[in-house]
């Protein structure tokens, strides 16, 4: 029985994904769940992340030194999981920032991103009951879809706007350390969150969001306990891997490879 | 400014529905093993192909709208907006009738672009000195832990400090293979977990974004 299920189920999954399909579903449905509980009433406490403490503080350091803050999203297009992260925190910093007068810009390497994030602080402005205040091209700027040409328009307009707070959350390759260090000379907190150039970033950035923390940042920054509920989700998922890690290798370690050929198939 | 609720009801479910449709048409013929499931995909993808162009349409546009605004006001810099505005309209004309992979097309391009990343590379190495000085001054754990394993690694690959210490390299790759592959792994897992968690966000509408309407 268990033979013909095995061989109905490679008959129709490619060999070799059948896993992570199932690990896809899986993160899908627990991720499901917990949004459901969540609304259902179940609340979860989140640990504090230090890298977004230093946003909700650098708002108001903003709006004491009278300074704006930018928001960086990085060299990628719509479809990186981490452009939507950066796209997401310009939304909530514009909207606190805008709550009490304080201005948040941004600028993108892409037209897509570019027409997106004017489209989220349009929405910022417009929930805080200020949509005078937004004008399109007023707050997010298009530098040429180029990294370069983006590092050094990023690094231009933090010399002439003079932020508080630079915030890169996205996708950066080397050229962001010529923003990093354009920010780190006019003294600006620098908060940076990304998945490939970690170590780039945690040269020049106070604080770093590491990993999976670029993703919860925005849940985590809206309090919003349905919201917040996804990260439990992620966080039973990041429990089961951390699981197969640890079984796998003392399975490894035991001189069998059966977690790997399971992994595979 | 208060929408009116079609485009609310359009901005908050239409997009979410075009997501879902290029998600699966991505999905389905990654994991499934059929023709059918293929052709359904190929027409997914060819209209997740329309949806993506007109996106960059759309960015054209707005970017146009704006570059034209701009020199209209004669705002700052509008001088370097109008010479934008002409090489994009001159690199489209150009693109159409020469096409993409015309070698006079890519001879202009190149040109012009590999000019600009010399320059650009050629001041990189004053930033990077800046960010050799900046790695010493520590400011959070986390930042410092990033830091320092970014020093060890360039001063053990120091070709100076294998004169010396012939093990340095053994030991870089050491730390290149264990701890550091480990660490990338780790962050490569999570940060996949983090990005389907927001996608799943994104679908049922609790992040705030593009696709997200202004009411709440």
């Amino acid at each position: 029985m268990l033979s013909v299920m095995f061989s109905m189920v490679s008959e129709i999954i490619q060999p070799g994904k059948s896993a992570q399909l199932l690990f896809l579903l899986l993160i899908g449905i627990l991720g499901y769940t917990a949004y459901y509980l969540g609304t259902k009433g179940r609340t979860w406490e989140i640990r504090s992340l230090e890298g977004l403490e230093a946003m909700f503080e650098g708002v108001g350091r903003s709006a004491e030194m009278g300074r704006p803050i930018l928001v960086l999203p990085g060299i990628s297009d719509m479809g990186s999981p981490q452009t939507l992260a950066g796209i997401t925190i310009l939304g909530e910093l514009t909207q606190q920032g805008a709550e009490i007068g304080v201005t948040t810009y941004s600028s993108n390497a892409d037209s897509g991103v570019l027409t997106a994030s004017e489209a989220v602080v349009r929405s910022a402005y417009a929930a805080v009951g200020k949509p005078e205040l937004y004008s399109p091209g007023k707050y997010v700027r298009w530098f040429g879809n180029d990294q370069f040409a983006y590092a050094v328009g990023a690094a231009g307009q933090i010399l002439a706007d003079n932020p508080a707070v630079v915030v890169y959350l996205g996708y950066f390759l080397f050229d962001v350390i010529v923003d990093g260090e354009t920010g780190n000379s006019i003294g600006a907190v620098q908060v940076g969150g990304t998945l490939g150039s970690m170590d780039f970033m945690s040269v020049f950035c106070d604080y770093i969001l590491i990993g999976e923390e670029l993703f919860a940042a925005s849940a985590a920054i809206s309090k919003d306990k349905n919201t917040i509920a996804t990260i439990a989700g992620q966080d039973w998922v990041k429990l089961i891997v951390l699981g197969i890690l640890i079984v796998g290798t003392l399975v490894s370690l035991a001189g069998s490879d059966a977690i790997v050929r399971l992994l595979e198939m | 400014m208060k929408m009116s609720s079609t485009i609310t009801y359009v901005r908050n479910y239409l997009a979410r529905f075009l997501l879902i449709v290029g998600l699966l048409a991505a999905l389905a013929s990654w994991y499934f093993v059929s023709p059918q499931v293929d052709a359904v995909a190929n027409t997914m993808n060819l209209w997740n192909m329309n949806i993506y162009n007109f996106t960059l349409f759309v960015g054209l546009i707005t970017i146009v709208i704006r570059y034209s605004d701009g020199i209209r006001k004669r705002v700052k810099n509008w001088p370097y907006m109008a010479y934008g505005l002409v090489l994009i309209v001159g690199w489209i004309i150009m693109g159409e009738y020469l096409g993409l992979y015309s070698d006079f097309y890519q001879s202009a391009y190149l040109s012009t672009k590999i000019t600009l990343h010399i320059a650009i590379l050629g001041q990189l190495v004053f930033f990077l000195v800046s960010a050799s000085y900046r790695v010493v001054r520590i400011r959070t754990l986390r930042t410092a832990v990033f830091g320092l394993s970014m020093m060890a690694m360039v001063v053990l690959n120091a070709p100076w400090l294998l004169g010396v210490f012939p093990a340095a390299d053994k030991i870089s790759y050491w730390l290149l293979n264990n701890p550091s592959m480990a660490g990338g792994r780790a962050l490569l897992l999570t940060g996949g977990i983090g990005g389907v968690i927001l996608g799943i966000r994104l679908l049922l509408g609790l992040e705030r974004g593009a696709l997200k309407s202004t009411e709440r």
